[in-house]
């Protein structure tokens, strides 16, 4: 009985290690082809494209850490990248800091401000956290139509009609593909930050609080303080994230960030998959990519909006890991498909 | 502060805006007490309704009184399809993940919505007769629609009551509410009862997808995510009292445009249902301890 148990302990522990040398190896190829190949191969219109998706994939990366980690769904996300969007903005057009410290203010200042808002939303869960985020998603949405973003006005919004200046770079990055190869570095480092706090301590009270908040309660996880952790740490890469979309293009517009795009948001992220963080890079592909290849193809960009829906409602009933589950899973059975097909010939031969 | 003639004629728009919300919460508590499902796509029905009646009036001549029932009966089908479809499937699941199926029935509806009326230069809106003519109450102009909206809100909660309380199907929705399992073993017709709340409060969102066209705008994003008025006043009910419901859709009805005259805030004036809401659920919640129970607050 206990050998048999640490027989299994030890499989699983070194199934798991071989997975996550596949899936790092696999990670740091894809970073480097980003890094390195994707600028040379892509035309300015993907590389804008491209730079969107990683930005977004950090914003997704949030609500899959909420959602799939957790157990919160915040329905609110896009609204929280458009308030990094505009501390950033403000920061990077009022003052002369330079741009990673910009970029960690906006994110510090978001962790703050989503924190604050939050709070009132943490003493609820479940379904009313979902609404209550939604509301607020509403709410910062209406906010932000009257305040517009800054633009290099005067006064503390820094809004003017007759201003439209534009939201500079960092100084190492000021064309589009370096920007992307910015961008994918800073994306990085936030992906590590997050897998940081997954495989240490807030990861295993995420854990213990998804499965059951009695019974982390009863192991002693302070329920409250980690819920507003990963509350404080998804706001804090999504401001992050806010920043770099407000510098990737030049100016901002209320109309970027309506409230149904968080909804989206969400969508696309429950399609991706919650439960990995390949999850967060499919959604942002699902949301940039598919609709700029609609575009191309002569199809209205409207039409990924139905087919996310339809996701959302294919994940609920049969699929709850998404595609980041689903489709090694599937290459695999196709691989198997192929294989046996290709050898059914040679044992017929072989047998005749 | 503005004097109280500059309010004056904010109290019939927003009695009327409140009414159709409390209409619209009223449809949603009913199927979340009979179902267990918080339905999202409340907005996006209704809206989808309104945009087809539109296209019947102004594209295909059909007269409007046609049009409009095509509206709600659009509603009640649609949501009864995703119903029978979706419901069974998903009647064990958490009621946060019921909820979700919904968003994605939303987004369904919301894409469709923008691909087939794309062009988004033409100014729609549906108008009924009844806007043109009406009285005056004191110094206060009042449209017989508004009367009608606030009537159709009143009549709904009171319906709502009495239906849940004295008939069969009511008092069988009221036993689904607090147990499938049990109700089903005592013999109700578990599905046909669900499918009478989803067609029911589909029919109501077909309405209120009317009367918002007619009273706020026609636009498939603001009406799908008006729904964010409906949800508040479900929630500050928490989700079960109707009474509750009806009287708080009033009020952020009222307090949303009683804001308008008041210039220094006025432009955050949709924020309401969020702070109405936020202020609502942390006095319901002062020391008590929720985290533990599924769904949130009961």
């Amino acid at each position: 009985m206990e050998a048999s148990g640490v027989v299994t302990r030890a499989g699983l522990s070194l199934r798991s290690s071989r997975v996550d040398v596949i899936q790092g190896g696999v990670a740091v190829l894809a970073v480097l082809f980003a890094l390195f190949a994707l600028p040379q191969l892509l035309s300015l219109f993907w590389i804008d494209t491209s730079t969107v998706t990683v930005i977004y994939s950090i914003a997704a990366l949030g609500v899959g850490l909420l959602v799939g980690r957790v157990g919160m769904i915040s329905l609110g996300q896009v609204a929280v990248l458009a308030l990094g969007a505009w501390v950033s903005a403000k920061l990077l057009l009022s003052t002369t800091l330079p741009y990673p410290i910009v970029l960690l203010a906006s994110g510090v200042m978001t962790m703050v401000m989503g924190t604050l808002i939050g709070l009132p939303a943490l003493r609820v869960s479940g379904l009313y956290l979902a609404l209550v985020t939604l509301m607020l998603a509403g709410a910062i949405t209406v906010v932000l139509t009257v305040t517009n973003f800054p633009n290099g006005g005067s006064g503390f919004l820094g809004y003017n009609d007759n201003y439209p200046g534009t939201i500079r770079r960092p100084s190492i990055a000021t064309s589009d593909p370096a920007f992307f190869r910015y961008s994918v570095i800073v994306a990085v480092l936030m992906f590590a930050l997050v897998l940081w706090h997954l495989r240490s301590k807030p990861g295993r009270a995420w854990v213990a609080i998804r499965q059951s908040e009695t019974a982390a309660l009863t192991a002693g996880v302070n329920v409250t303080v980690y819920k507003m952790w990963a509350f404080a740490l998804t706001s804090f890469i999504t401001g992050v994230a806010g920043g770099l979309l407000g510098a990737s293009q030049g100016k901002l517009y209320t109309f970027q960030f309506p409230t149904q795009n968080s909804v989206i948001l969400f969508a696309v992220v429950l399609m991706g998959g919650i439960y990995t963080m390949w999850g967060a890079v499919i959604a942002a592909v699902l949301l940039w990519v598919i609709p700029a290849l609609f575009t191309i193809w002569g199809i209205d960009s409207q039409v990924p909006t139905i087919l996310f829906g339809v996701g959302v409602l294919q994940v609920v009933t049969t699929a709850p890991a998404g595609i980041a589950h689903q489709f090694p899973r599937d290459m695999l059975k196709l691989g198997k498909l192929i294989y046996r097909l290709l050898r059914r010939p040679a044992t017929t031969a072989s047998s005749s | 502060m503005p004097s109280w003639s500059s309010f004056q004629p904010f109290i019939p728009i927003g009695v009327a805006l409140g009414g159709v919300y409390a209409l619209s919460s009223v449809g949603m508590v009913v199927l979340y007490r009979a179902t267990g499902v918080l339905n999202l796509a409340y907005g996006a029905v209704g809206a989808m309704g309104a945009m087809i009646s539109w296209s019947l009036i102004n594209n295909a001549g059909v007269p409007s009184g046609w049009a409009y029932l095509v509206a709600v009966v659009f509603g009640g089908v649609s949501t009864l399809l995703y119903g029978v479809i979706f419901g069974p499937a998903l009647a064990a699941r958490d009621p946060l993940v019921k909820a979700v199926g919904t968003l994605g029935f939303a987004l369904i509806l919301l894409g469709l919505m923008t691909v087939l009326w794309s062009n988004s230069n033409i100014t729609r809106s549906i108008t009924f007769p009844t806007d043109n003519s009406g009285f005056n109450i004191g110094a206060i102009p009042v449209e017989w629609t508004q009367v009608i909206a606030f009537a159709f809100g009143l009549v709904m909660a009171i319906g709502a009551t009495v239906f849940l309380r004295f008939t069969k199907i009511g008092t069988a929705m009221r036993a689904l509410a607090d147990d499938r399992e049990i109700t089903a073993t005592l013999g109700v017709p578990v599905r046909r009862v669900e499918a009478a709340a989803w067609f029911g409060s589909g029919i109501l969102a077909g309405v209120s997808g009317l009367l918002l066209a007619d009273l706020d705008t026609l636009d498939p994003s603001t009406l799908t995510f008006l729904v964010i008025f409906t949800v508040s006043a479900a929630l500050i009910a928490r989700l079960r009292s109707i009474t509750l419901a009806f009287v708080a859709a009033i009020v952020i009805g009222v307090v949303d445009n009683m804001i308008t005259p008041i210039n220094s805030i006025t432009d955050y004036r949709d924020m309401t249902p969020f702070v109405l809401a936020i202020v609502a659920l942390l006095s319901f919640s002062r020391g008590r301890q929720y985290s533990f129970a599924r769904g949130g607050i009961r």
